[in-house]
C-alpha cells in the first residue's frame, strides 16, 4: 500500500488554481523529494494532504486515510509527523514546555534520542531561537513520537550545512528503518542528496515523477577537455551537446549522449587533459524548467 | 487525553489575568474608599442624579449614591465589570483563533491527533482563565473593603451580580471568538469584537427609555442589570439563561465556521 496516494487534487483559491489534477504516490518506505520553486502550490499539497485545507476537486489518502473525512484522518495521525515550514510557535513558552504538550498531544518516546541530534536551547523561551533553532525544535517535535510518515515543508531551510548534513544522514536512517519520508524543497542538490524519487511541481502542475538516478541521467554530465588545438563547436558536431563554452584551449559542455560517440571523436583530437562531473543540479532542473526557471 | 490544550493554553494566560485582576481589584478598592466621602458630604447627590437624563442614567446605570449598593453598581460595576471587561473578553477571544491562524501556530496542533472540535472547546475553555480569576477575587476585595469603610454590602447580592454577568461574559467572548474564525486576521477580529460589543452598548442606552427601547433588546448589555441586582435586590434569572443560551449559540456557530473552513 502506498504512505500517500494523491489522486487528481486540484485546490482553487478563487481564480488562483494552487495545485491542479495532481496525480503521484509515495510509497512505503522512500523518501519522496516533492520539488519545485517557490510559490509553486508544494505547501498547498501539504496542507491538503494534513487536512489543514480542502480540496475543490479530487481527493489523497494519507496511510490508507481520506483527506476529506476528519475523523478518518484524525485516526492515523498519531502515526504522523509534521514540519511545516518556517514553523511557528508561541514565543511565550520554552522549547521544553511545548515539546512537553506535544508530548501530551501524540507520545514522545524518542525524545531524548532526537534532543542528542538537534539541540535547541530547551529552557530557553521560544521567541529568542534563531531560525535554526526553530526549525530543529520542529524536527524534534516532527519525529518524537516514532510516527510511520513524517511529512516537511522545506525542512533544512534555516539549518546550518552541518546540521543539513545531520539531518540528511538522520533521514537516511530512518528511510531505513523503514518510516516514509515525504518533504518539499526548492532546492535540487539537497533533494538528490536523500531522496529516492522525486516529483517535480511546477505553477500547481506535477511535472514528472522519477527516480533521482533518472532525473541525474537526464541531467547529464558536466565534461571539461583540455586539447592541444583549441576546439570549436564545429569540430564536437555531436547529439547530446549542449551549452557548449569555450575557454582558450578548455571547453566545457553537458553532455547527455552517447558515450562511446563521444570518446570516439575525442580520440580524433589530441587530448591533454579531460574531466568529468556531475552537473550542477540546477541546471538539470533548468531541463524541466526551461526559460521560466525561477519565475 | 485530558484537558491538555486547556492547561498548556490556560497557564500562558495566567500572568495576563493576574495582572488585570490586580488592577481591577486595586480600582475597586479606590472605588469603594471613596464612598464615605460621598455618604457624608451634604450635597444630594441623588437630586442630581434624578436630573440626569434616562439614557444616561440607565446606560450607566446610575440610580442612586446614596447607598453603597447604588454607589458600587455604577461606578464599579456597570462601567468597569460590565462595559470594560465585555470589551476585553472580546478582544481576548477575538485574538485567540485568528492569531494564531495568521501566524500558521494552529498547523502544528492541527497536525496531532487532536480534532479541531475539541482543539476549538479547549482553547475556549481556556479563554475563560481571565474570567475565573476575576470572579473568584473581585468579590472578595470588593466585600472586604466595604467591611473596612463601614457600609458592608449584601455579600449575597453581590455574589448575585458576578453570577448574573458570568453569562454576559461568556457571550461576550463568543462575539469575539466567531469573529476570530471567520477572520483569518488578528487585529481584524479583535477590534471588530470591541466595536461590536461598544455599539450594542450605545444601542442599547440611547434607546433606554425612548420608543425604540425594543431596539436595545439586541444588546447583550440589555440582560444584565448590575443595579438592578445590587440596589433593587432583583435577579432576572430568566436573562442570566438567556444570554447563556446565546453563548453557547455563538460557541456552537464558530465551531460549525470552524469544522468548514481552510485554516
Amino acid at each position: 500500500m502506498a504512505a500517500i496516494e494523491v489522486s487528481g487534487l486540484t485546490k482553487r483559491y478563487g481564480d488562483v488554481v494552487a495545485n491542479e489534477d495532481l496525480t503521484f504516490d509515495v510509497r512505503e518506505g522512500e523518501i519522496f523529494g516533492y520539488l519545485g520553486p517557490n510559490g509553486s502550490g508544494k505547501s498547498t499539497t501539504i496542507r491538503q494532504l494534513l487536512g489543514f485545507h480542502a480540496p475543490t476537486e479530487g481527493t489523497a489518502t494519507v496511510l490508507g486515510a481520506d483527506v476529506r473525512d476528519e475523523a478518518a484522518l484524525q485516526s492515523v495521525k498519531d502515526r504522523i509527523g509534521f514540519l511545516p515550514g518556517e514553523p511557528a510557535f508561541d514565543g511565550s513558552v520554552t522549547g521544553a514546555e511545548f515539546l512537553d504538550y506535544h508530548a501530551r498531544l501524540k507520545g514522545d518516546p524518542r525524545r531524548e534520542e532526537l534532543l542528542g541530534l538537534f539541540t535547541p536551547p530547551l529552557d530557553r523561551k521560544i521567541r529568542e531561537y534563531s531560525t535554526g533553532n526553530k526549525q530543529m525544535l520542529g524536527i524534534v517535535q516532527a519525529f518524537m513520537h516514532d510516527p510511520d510518515l513524517v511529512v516537511m515543508d522545506e525542512p533544512t531551510s534555516g539549518l546550518d550545512p552541518l546540521k543539513q548534513e545531520a539531518f540528511n544522514r538522520f533521514l537516511r536512517g530512518e528511510r531505513d528503518d523503514g518510516k516514509t519520508v515525504f518533504f518539499s524543497s526548492h532546492v535540487l542538490g539537497e533533494v538528490r542528496r536523500v531522496c529516492d524519487r522525486v516529483g517535480i511541481i511546477r505553477q500547481g502542475r506535477l511535472i514528472t515523477v522519477e527516480n533521482v538516478e533518472e532525473l541525474l541521467q537526464r541531467g547529464g554530465k558536466r565534461i571539461r577537455v583540455h586539447t592541444d588545438t583549441p576546439l570549436r563547436a564545429a569540430d564536437l558536431d555531436l547529439d547530446g551537446i549542449v551549452e557548449f563554452e569555450t575557454e582558450g584551449r578548455e571547453v566545457q559542455f553537458t553532455f547527455t549522449g552517447d558515450y562511446d560517440v563521444l570518446f570516439d571523436e575525442l580520440t580524433t583530437h589530441h587530448v591533454i587533459d579531460v574531466e568529468i562531473e556531475e552537473p550542477p543540479i540546477e541546471e538539470v532542473f533548468l531541463h524541466f524548467y526551461g526559460d521560466e526557471y525561477g519565475t | 487525553m485530558g484537558l491538555d490544550t486547556t492547561r498548556y493554553e490556560a497557564r500562558r494566560r495566567i500572568r495576563g489575568s493576574v495582572a488585570l485582576t490586580s488592577i481591577l481589584a486595586a480600582f475597586a478598592v479606590l472605588v469603594v474608599y471613596l464612598y464615605p466621602s460621598i455618604a457624608e458630604s451634604s450635597a444630594d447627590i441623588d437630586a442630581l442624579i434624578q436630573a440626569f437624563p434616562e439614557s444616561v442614567r440607565q446606560g450607566l446605570g446610575i440610580e442612586a449614591y446614596s447607598s453603597i449598593e447604588g454607589f458600587v453598581a455604577a461606578e464599579l460595576y456597570q462601567f468597569l465589570w460590565i462595559l470594560l471587561l465585555g470589551l476585553y473578553m472580546a478582544y481576548t477571544a477575538g485574538g485567540a483563533f485568528a492569531g494564531d491562524i495568521e501566524s500558521k501556530r494552529l498547523y502544528l496542533v492541527l497536525a496531532t491527533p487532536i480534532s479541531r472540535a475539541r482543539l476549538l472547546v479547549e482553547k475556549t475553555l481556556a479563554l475563560l482563565t481571565p474570567l475565573v480569576v476575576l470572579n473568584l477575587v473581585l468579590p472578595l476585595v470588593v466585600f472586604g473593603t466595604t467591611i473596612l469603610i463601614d457600609y458592608p454590602i449584601d455579600p449575597a447580592y453581590l455574589l448575585a451580580v458576578h453570577a448574573v454577568s458570568i453569562p454576559y461574559h461568556l457571550v461576550c467572548l463568543g462575539i469575539g471568538q466567531v469573529l476570530s474564525i471567520a477572520f483569518s486576521r488578528g487585529n481584524t477580529a479583535q477590534l471588530g469584537g470591541i466595536a461590536i460589543i461598544f455599539l450594542l452598548f450605545l444601542l442599547d442606552s440611547v434607546t433606554a427609555g425612548t420608543d425604540y427601547e425594543w431596539l436595545g433588546r439586541v444588546s447583550p448589555t440589555r440582560y444584565v442589570d448590575p443595579t438592578e441586582v445590587l440596589l433593587e435586590e432583583t435577579i432576572r434569572i430568566g436573562d442570566a439563561v438567556f444570554l447563556l443560551a446565546v453563548a453557547l449559540l455563538l460557541l456552537f456557530a464558530s465551531l460549525l465556521v470552524f469544522q468548514s473552513r481552510d485554516v
